[in-house]
């Protein structure tokens, strides 16, 4: 069977994507503009402490960035620049957005991806191992701290974790140091904390889930069949009951790394210090930069909509009932 | 038909431990499978009949030892199965098959069909790629399926297809005993004989021993050369099929005789049980069925009956 139909599905999603991130963006658009105040106020209270005329200098400062245009023309212009590839300037920074991006999102990237893998790894096995022990102590016991997992909020866990592992033991810092080089065990170990103040929540959940999966797969007759043909416990398990049992994970898995790089990363990073695009943004929505919380909002739109679709073209290759056509 | 027992089985029980309470206190033991003899001979079909929950399907499920026992023994070829070992489990797996009441959760759903009977081959090191490939599609043919069908997953079958996979499957690593655990019974009517029909052919062409579980009795009638009857973990009645059904002796044979729809009944009275099976938990004491035996008498109540060769080949546990 060939999956001819896949190339059609895929442009049609990325169709939708371009539609959808249009939506968004004007949305951001305009929301961030309707607010009471301007960029140009945190200028303005500097230099009306200096003497100089504010009305002056408010219409020159927004002379520069078009601010002084009807926002119809602002959104314009702003669309226009976007399909040219130019994000915009960052009043905040003085500098392009682009570059401003470009020096933030590894310290993102890297916070994500380790705390997901973290999370998704060791959740699974023991969700397994879980299933597999149903009702033993050891089950008991991690269904236990997966219930207390789940229900721990990140930023307070965050603050935890330093009051202990920082604060009493020095075990670790604090503070994420951006000095270190990026593929150092130093940079590891500043990020052990982070990842586990992100990945605990999801961790707890996949213990959760797989262990359920698990159990609903391992109760089914081609689970007896495979035992009665003569197949090892291991690939009993781990071939017939776990590939099965993949499916609402891998879901699950996704839908928390579309949700993590919009909410749980924004707070871990402010909570470490972490200099990663949720601290930039955190940062560009009190200065009220518009272009940079314009460019990281949109940024999130395509990866939450990417992983949607990663997601869904995925399921054909685990379920091969699955079809789109 | 060769006359040497295959397997048997002697005084096998299964008991399944109750806890209550938060301190897991033992309750009691349901005793599902309640010191249960009986043998296959090599090419025979026994068939078993009772109710649901009288213990059929767990006693299949233990000969495979996909549970343990509690006590007896399970002779196959003369060879204890309960005290084997992991590896000589695994080659017994070869010897002994098992198909299941639903067609459409035994095959895993993400495996294609021809995987799917491959595996066992795959595991026990059967043959090369080459011989595998061609073995599969033999017994696709066998049991009358088109031989594109092993690309095909599981989903896209009817009932009765998936059915025939699950019987090319267990016909894969040429095992002598199949267990056949309701194979009809989540099937259309229809269907069931083209299926029946299916097990037989087999039977003759392998040389296979059934042991086929069902609680039809005129899928039993169709198929098995002697059947036990089972009520609530023990063996009622033992009898060859004429005999069975021509010269029932015990009331609860007699029963689940008159209430099978056949033909010749118009005018015969039906005997209807009341209630239901009561709880292994806690079997009445003396006879287990003469709570809704309609023969009951004072002593059944008080003491067991012994299962007794009436005849020749056929046992009975009854005070009658």
């Amino acid at each position: 069977m060939g999956k001819s139909w896949l190339r059609v599905y895929i442009i049609k999603r990325l169709i939708y994507a371009v539609i959808i991130a249009l939506g968004i963006l004007t949305i951001t658009f305009v929301l961030v503009r309707v607010g009471p105040s301007s960029p140009a106020d945190k200028y303005l209270a500097n230099l009306a402490a200096k003497g100089q005329d504010i009305a002056q200098v408010t219409a020159a400062i927004e002379a520069r960035y078009g601010l002084d245009k009807p926002i119809w023309q602002q959104y314009i212009d702003y669309i226009g620049n976007l399909l040219r590839g130019n994000l915009g300037w960052s009043f905040s920074t003085s500098m392009p957005v682009i570059d401003l991006i470009k020096t933030h999102w590894i310290y993102s990237f890297q916070l994500i991806l380790l705390s997901s893998i973290f999370a998704a790894v060791l959740g699974i096995l023991i969700g397994i191992y879980s299933a597999v022990k149903q009702y033993t102590k050891t089950d008991y016991v991690f269904t236990f701290l997966s219930f207390i997992g789940v229900s721990i909020p990140s930023f307070w866990l965050g603050v935890m974790l330093i009051l202990v592992f920082s604060v009493k033991l020095g075990i670790f810092k604090s503070y994420y140091d951006t000095a270190l080089p990026l593929f150092s065990l130093e940079n590891l170990k500043a990020l052990v904390l982070p990842v586990m103040t992100l990945g605990t929540g999801m961790l707890a959940g996949y213990v959760r889930y797989t262990r359920s999966s698990m159990l609903d797969n391992l109760r089914k007759g081609f689970i007896t069949t495979a035992r009665a043909k003569g197949l090892p416990e291991r690939t009993v398990i781990g071939k017939h009951a776990f590939r099965n049992a993949l499916l609402p994970l891998v879901t699950i898995i996704m839908f928390d790394l579309g949700s993590i790089v919009f909410g749980g990363a924004y707070l871990t990073e402010i909570v470490f210090g972490i200099p990663g695009l949720g601290q930039v943004s955190f940062n560009a929505i009190f200065a009220h930069d518009y272009p940079v919380v314009m460019s990281i909002t949109l940024i999130g739109t395509f990866m939450v909509l990417f992983i949607n679709m990663a997601t869904d073209i995925a399921y054909t290759y685990l379920d091969p009932r699955i079809r789109y056509d | 038909m060769a006359n040497h027992d295959l397997l048997e089985i002697r005084n096998l029980k299964k008991y399944y431990s109750v806890t209550a309470g938060l301190l897991s206190k033992k309750a009691g033991d349901v005793k599902a499978v309640d010191g249960v003899s009986f043998t296959i001979k090599e090419r025979e079909i026994l068939g078993m009949v009772g109710e649901s929950g009288c213990g059929k399907s767990t006693l299949g499920r233990t000969i495979l030892r996909l549970e343990e026992p509690t006590a007896g023994e399970i002779l196959y070829k003369g060879q204890d199965i309960i005290r084997l070992d992991k590896h000589e489990l695994r080659e017994l797996r070869k010897e002994i098959q098992i198909i299941l009441q639903d067609p459409d959760a035994s095959l895993d759903p993400k495996m294609t069909v021809g995987d799917s009977i491959c595996e066992p081959l795959v595991i026990h090191n059967i043959g090369d790629e080459k011989a595998r490939a061609q073995k599969v599609a033999e017994l696709i043919q066998q049991v009358g399926l088109d031989v594109n069908c092993a690309s095909y997953h599981p989903h896209e079958f009817s009932g009765g297809q998936k059915q025939r996979i699950g019987i090319a499957r267990a016909l894969a690593i040429n095992p002598r005993l199949i267990i056949a655990d309701e194979p009809v019974s989540a099937l259309d009517v229809s269907i069931q004989a083209q299926i029946l029909n299916l097990m037989v052919d087999v039977q003759e062409e392998f040389g296979l021993a059934y042991l086929f579980i069902a609680h039809d009795l005129s899928v039993i009638r169709h198929m098995a050369h002697r059947v036990v009857v089972m009520y609530l973990g023990k063996i009622v009645e033992q009898a060859s099929k004429q005999e069975l059904f021509q010269n029932p002796l015990h009331p609860y044979t007699e029963a689940l005789l008159s209430a099978a729809p056949s033909f010749k009944s118009k005018g015969k009275q039906r005997i209807v049980l009341q209630g239901d099976v009561p709880s292994p938990l806690n079997p009445p004491p003396g006879c287990h069925f003469h709570p809704r035996c309609h023969r009951a008498m004072p002593i059944c109540c008080q003491e067991e009956p012994e299962l007794v060769e009436i005849s020749a080949g056929h046992f009975v546990a009854c005070h009658l």
